[in-house]
Order: C-alpha cells, then sequence, then structure tokens
C-alpha cells in the first residue's frame, strides 16, 4: 500500500490541456511531443477533485424490504479551482485556446491529469472534456483573481502510465 | 521611500498646524523613559515590522503572498490639561492611513492609557500589500 502524496515538487499535480486542431480528436495524439507547442500546464491549481458518478436506476419489489438498482451511465467531470494565470487564461499556446477562450468558443479539449508527478512509471487520467463552469471572482480581502473550473467529460477517463 | 517616510510624511501634513508636530526619530528610550513621554505633545513612529503571510496556497507552489507592515505611532500629552485640539489630532493621524497608496488594506487602531498625569495614545497602523 502507498498512498498518494503530491506535496513534493516531483509530486505536483499537473492538468494539461490541448485544444488545438492537430490531434483530430484522438487523444493518444494530443500529448505526444509533437504537440508540446499546442499543450498548456493549468498553472497554481488550488484543489481539484475527480467525480466519477455512476448513474442508478432504482425500483422497489413487493417481494423485497429494500430497493433494487442498477447502474446508467456516469457523468465524469474534473473540478478544479485555479489562481488565473494571465497568460494561460488570456492567450494562446500555439494553436490552443486559453482558458477563457477554450470556455467561450466550447473547443473539445484534451485533458491529461498527471496525479503525483510526470516522471517514468507515475499514472495520468486522460481524455476529451469541455471546459465549463468559469466564474473569475476577485475580492478587495483577496485581491487576485481566482476562478472555479469544470472539465465535463466526454465518454470515459482513460489512464495510463508514464513510460521511459 | 519606505512605508515609514510615506507615513510621516502624511502625518506630518496632517498635524500642520495643529499643537503636536512630528519628530522623525524613533520612538527609542532614554534612561528607561520613552522619547514621546519625555517629549510630550510629538508624534513618533516605530520602524516597519513585517510579516509574510500565504494569501492563496496552490498545488504546484506558485502561491500567493502577502505582506503586513505594522507600525506603531505614539503621542503623549499632559492628562490634566490635555491640549484643546487632542481629538482633531487623534483623527488626523488616524486619516494618514488613508493617504499611503498601493496596500490594499490600510487600517489604524488608536488606544489611550493614562499613567500618573500623563496620557499616552498609540496607533498601531496594519497595511497589507500582496508581494
Amino acid at each position: 500500500m502507498a498512498y498518494i502524496g503530491v506535496n513534493a515538487t516531483a509530486d505536483f499535480v499537473t492538468l494539461k490541456l490541448n485544444n488545438s486542431a492537430d490531434w483530430t480528436g484522438d487523444v493518444a495524439n494530443a500529448f505526444v511531443s509533437g504537440e508540446d507547442a499546442n499543450t498548456y500546464d493549468v498553472l497554481s491549481m488550488q484543489e481539484i477533485t475527480v467525480n466519477a458518478t455512476p448513474g442508478i436506476f432504482r425500483w422497489k419489489q413487493l417481494d423485497s424490504l429494500s430497493e433494487q438498482a442498477i447502474t446508467t451511465a456516469s457523468t465524469n467531470n474534473i473540478e478544479l479551482t485555479v489562481v488565473l494565470d494571465d497568460t494561460i487564461f488570456f492567450s494562446n499556446t500555439g494553436s490552443s485556446y486559453g482558458i477563457l477562450d477554450s470556455v467561450n468558443n466550447k473547443a473539445k479539449t484534451a485533458f491529461r491529469l498527471y496525479w503525483a508527478g510526470e516522471s517514468s512509471g507515475d499514472k495520468y487520467i486522460e481524455g476529451i472534456a469541455y471546459l465549463s463552469a468559469l466564474a473569475p471572482t476577485v475580492t478587495p480581502d483577496s485581491p487576485v483573481w481566482t476562478s472555479p473550473l469544470t472539465l465535463e467529460i466526454v465518454g470515459d477517463f482513460s489512464t495510463g502510465t508514464v513510460t521511459p | 521611500m519606505s512605508l515609514r517616510t510615506d507615513l510621516l510624511a502624511n502625518v506630518t501634513t496632517a498635524l500642520s498646524g495643529s499643537s503636536v508636530s512630528v519628530s522623525s526619530e524613533l520612538p527609542w528610550s532614554s534612561g528607561g523613559v520613552e522619547l514621546y513621554r519625555k517629549n510630550k505633545k510629538k508624534f513618533y513612529l516605530s520602524e516597519t515590522n513585517q510579516d509574510i503571510t500565504q494569501l492563496q496556497s496552490t498545488l504546484d507552489t506558485n502561491d500567493v503572498f502577502q505582506t503586513e507592515n505594522t507600525l506603531s505611532g505614539f503621542i503623549t500629552v499632559d492628562a490634566k490639561n490635555q491640549p484643546a485640539d487632542i481629538q482633531t489630532v487623534v483623527s488626523a493621524v488616524l486619516n494618514s492611513r488613508l493617504s499611503v497608496s498601493d496596500y490594499f488594506i490600510r487600517e489604524c487602531n488608536a488606544t489611550s492609557e493614562t499613567e500618573g498625569d500623563e496620557i499616552t495614545y498609540t496607533f498601531e497602523y496594519n497595511f497589507v500589500n500582496l508581494i
């Protein structure tokens, strides 16, 4: 058993996005070295939650004291809060939109979330998503812009391991 | 300019024409007696104390930090015969915090303490800005 710590520099959580047209909808092509110029890290994340929630259909039967259940299609998303970085929020990275334009243009976005570092053997999940729930906020007592952001996943999460 | 220099200049402007003058010296003690007690009706301002704290923490250590700057000001006057304009002086010293720019928190509170025939007004300034 080993817990997944993310406090060391080599174990930081990393979220990469790519919504250039080059990967042609195939996530496997989105994070290859040839796509580095179109890929960016979502910097300064404050918290991140991965939700993988199957739907449940329930019914009652006259011959049972408890409900029956069966799963239906899952709702998958990733929710995070981020301190906004001027560059990745407003500017494109290669032919990928920044965060604001990704939402504005409803761009289909490939994502890869490294759970604890990007070294050989480290785990990640990836998939296709639409960015939503952007709600930048700032207050006099906390005068830096922060925002929630949700990646609404299209289909399944895929898992992978960083290879040498 | 330093925060202390800015604030001192603002207090000097605010108290011009009043019964209280402003010293640029630090409120050090001489023979166990603080200067502001020795030199009554004179405003003294301490050096700035700084405290760096985390405003926003992040998962990749791109944290946002803030600096809390605190300074203390002192005025001692005769408790039996306070200057007629003492309340105006206290208000002016409190309001001088607003003349310092580039800090998103600008607070000041005033307390008074009577000892013998002296009353000492203490002003605690708190200025916070992003690093």
